[in-house]
């Protein structure tokens, strides 16, 4: 089975960042994807996300999700292309002479730069995350989360929706197990694909629901919540850190500035 | 150390109280067993003895529960109690936060603040007492439910405090890692802590305990030494009787002693499962190991093993969920790699451990339908097939019943009712008395034995050694993916299969 968004335990440059500056790192990445329209600046973003991957020796990992995005890429492109009309016209999506005389659906240079701006933005987003959840153990995850003060439960919900990922994973292929046991074919497609939503779904939440008691008085009774305070020891900072914090941080004056200009 | 008195509680929505004027001392350092049958308050007490109830999840009280002289409710809530009280879940998975058992352990510790050669000292001497050490990097996910609930336990351990509870924590144990559990116990017992187990089957600890407390119906029924309890084998605990066989009580069942040819396959007879050299692999562990086996109509067989050993991966050959890696299996005559799932479960009817992974309909009689839909049995005849598979598991007062709402026992009858409607000639049971009372696995095993005489053949995967010498007649053992053992049993409790 395909584990996703799951801590990889390996020793990578990655690996031995605090996890502090990893989310430094990502947020900034986050924050400037969202603010920046320049596709250069994303597609260089992008690359070195990917190429910090190769040298962890992670790129399997991001390749992965390789699938969902283009998907999401070509979604996006369309929706740009059916809702905005900007710049010139490169063409039309159903040619002039079959439906209607002059075409339909023109496609239009600043449709297609949006939709490439708004895929490389998630391009950059889910890498970099993936990135940050794959070389950070949860626990450290959590640490770093509380050390900035975000609240506890919110640090807990997040962790607790990682831990569960794989979980769901098994426990979906057991469902589908059983409903198989029971003669269920649902076919394959689109269509089997909706028709198992319930006799897969419904058992899933319903177990998951099930569970919220058990789970939130362990964290109680392991004393999660009133922790004592973090060690600093825990928090150093290497080269590595500096390098990628400062990084980010020169990216992001890069923006801000050709912003201004 | 803990005191009730005069203690009852009714849940919030419930109508009846859970718990009815129970005066209970539990003494420091004393080692209690809690028993009884489901839904007769184990739980609900457990909850109660920590706190849980009062601090957690609230509803009508009466009388006062005190913890060392201090009134329960004056605590600073579960993160004040939990410094006195750890309790163990039934629930494996979801006592697992982390990602890795090691961090499981660690940030129990880390919370509460404790120097890190301490932590390191704690961790390691929980992963050896608990034998995970070699699962320290595993995560949660990728663990059997045995290795679950051992590394619960152990993050419970790790955090060494005055008072455990144990809620059917051991569930889903083999025998010798209940018996580790036991050792543990001791252990812990010795340094002076005190320790409730809450299970429906307590004889694995009889020989620890100090006080067994029998709960009928909310109310202590009995409080009784184990030496007692060994000596009675009171009623509730039927599983812990060896010499009187199950079937041997009736029910007002006919004789069931098996008729001859089945313990005897004649030749001609042609085998309904027959799998030769088969092999399977999930990825790099070898789980079948070139396994050959027969098995004939109208058996009765158990398939036995630690976990792990591959006797699920067996089962699911059966009716081909899994596919062979080498070799091939044979359903009637039918190989398993060119027929399709759904025409295989016409043949064979493979009910796995926990319902809740199948259940999802509003009601009994439309869960029971969507298999027979399935397999195009629709109208009339499957009303007729819905009635008969309801009365057969005893649930046809249940039949507009919300199939969640049903209690566990139940929910598992209903599981196989879905099943043995569609009719087919093989009923596969993964672990069928798990989580079920002495009384309900007995009503299981009654169930498979009048199904078996109806001419169906019955094949059990189970850890339950009782529910093997009593109903199975052929018994298969497998270790490390290949069968070590299989032999002819004579059902009687003569002791005919070695420990």
């Amino acid at each position: 089975m395909k584990e996703i968004m799951q801590y990889i335990n390996r020793d990578s440059f990655l690996h031995r960042m605090n996890p502090l500056s990893k989310i430094a790192a990502v947020t900034g990445i986050i924050a400037l994807s969202v603010f920046t329209t320049n596709p250069e600046i994303l597609a260089l973003m992008v690359l070195g996300i990917f190429l910090a991957s190769l040298k962890a020796g992670l790129q399997q990992e991001l390749l992965r999700q390789l699938k969902l995005l283009v998907f999401l890429s070509i979604t996006l492109i369309l929706l740009t292309v059916f809702t905005l009309k900007s710049g010139t016209v490169i063409g039309y999506l159903i040619p002039p002479g079959t439906l209607a005389p002059g075409g339909m659906v023109p496609v239009t240079t600043g449709a297609l730069d949006f939709g490439t701006v708004l895929s490389l933005r998630f391009f950059a987003m889910l890498f970099a995350f993936q990135l940050l959840v794959v070389t950070t153990k949860p626990s450290d995850l959590m640490k770093a989360l509380l050390a900035v003060h975000v609240p506890v439960d919110y640090v807990l919900m997040f962790v607790i929706a990682l831990r569960f990922i794989p979980s769901l994973q098994v426990e979906g292929q057991k469902i589908h197990e059983a409903q198989l046991a029971r003669g269920y074919n649902p076919g394959t497609g689109l269509g089997g694909k909706i028709r198992s939503v319930k006799p897969i779904l419904v058992p899933l939440v319903a177990n998951s629901l099930g569970r919220t008691q058990v789970l939130g008085l362990t964290m109680d009774m392991r004393g999660y919540r009133n922790r004592q305070s973090v060690q600093a020891h825990k928090l150093e900072w290497n080269k590595v850190d500096v390098v990628a914090v400062g990084c980010v941080a020169v990216m992001g004056i890069g923006v801000v500035l050709g912003g201004l200009m | 150390m803990i005191e009730l008195r005069d203690f009852s509680y009714t849940y919030g929505t419930a109508e009846a109280p859970a718990l009815t004027g129970i005066n209970l001392d539990i003494h420091f350092g004393e080692l209690l067993l809690v028993t009884g049958h489901s839904a007769a308050g184990k739980t609900t007490l457990a909850l109660a003895v920590a706190g849980i109830l009062h601090q957690e999840i609230g509803g009508h009280f009466e009388g006062n529960i005190t913890f060392k002289g201090r009134d329960i409710k004056s605590f600073d809530g579960i993160k004040e109690l939990s410094r006195h009280i750890g309790m163990v879940f039934d629930d494996a998975e979801s006592q697992l936060i982390f990602t890795t058992v090691e961090e499981e352990i660690r940030s129990g510790l880390e919370n509460r603040g404790l120097p890190e050669t301490e932590i390191k000292r704690r961790m390691e001497e929980v992963l050896e007492l608990c034998e995970i050490s070699h699962l320290k990097h595993r995560a949660p996910h990728t663990l059997s439910g045995g290795q679950k609930q051992k590394a619960a336990l152990a993050a419970t351990l790790a955090l060494d405090t005055e008072v455990l509870i144990l809620d059917e924590a051991t569930a889903e144990l083999d025998t010798k890692a209940v018996k580790r559990v036991f050792s543990v116990l001791k252990r812990l017992k010795e340094a002076g802590k005190t320790i409730i187990v809450v299970d429906h089957n307590i004889e694995d600890f009889l020989e620890i305990g100090d006080r067994v407390i029998l709960l009928e119906k909310g109310r202590i029924k009995e409080a009784k030494s184990p030496g007692e309890v060994k000596i009675q084998a009171g009623p509730a605990n039927s599983e812990t009787h060896d010499k009187e066989p199950h079937h041997a009580r009736g029910k007002g069942e006919p004789d069931l002693s098996p008729p001859g040819k089945k313990n005897n396959p004649i030749i001609s007879v042609k085998p309904i499962i027959s799998v030769k050299q088969l092999s399977q692999r999930y990825e790099e562990v070898r789980a079948l190991n070139g396994l050959d086996l027969d098995i004939y109509p109208g058996e009765f067989i158990a398939i036995l093993g630690e976990n792990g050993s591959g006797k699920t991966t067996l089962v699911k050959h059966f009716n081909g969920l899994l596919r062979p890696h080498s070799g091939n299996v044979a359903l009637k005559g039918l190989d398993t790699v060119s027929s399709p799932i759904h025409e295989l479960v016409k043949h064979t009817g493979l009910v796995f451990q926990n319902p809740d992974n199948m259940l999802f309909e509003d009601t009994v009689e439309a869960e029971i339908a969507f298999g027979l839909n399935n397999i195009g049995v629709r109208g009339q005849k499957a009303s007729e097939a819905i009635t008969r598979s309801l009365e057969l598991v005893n649930l046809s007062e249940k039949r507009e019943a919300f199939p969640r709402h049903l209690s566990r026992g139940e929910r598992q009858r209903l599981a196989v009712a879905c099943v043995i409607a569609m009719r087919p000639e093989l009923i596969v049971l993964d672990e069928p008395t798990t989580g079920l009372d002495a009384e309900e696995s007995d009503r299981m095993m009654q169930l498979m034995r009048k199904l078996q005489q109806e001419g169906h053949t019955i094949i059990m995967v189970t850890h339950n050694m009782q529910i093997v010498r009593d109903h199975a007649e052929r018994v298969i053992r497998m270790e490390a993916g290949k069968i070590v053992e299989d032999f002819t049993s004579t059902r009687a409790a003569e002791g005919g299969i070695p420990a």
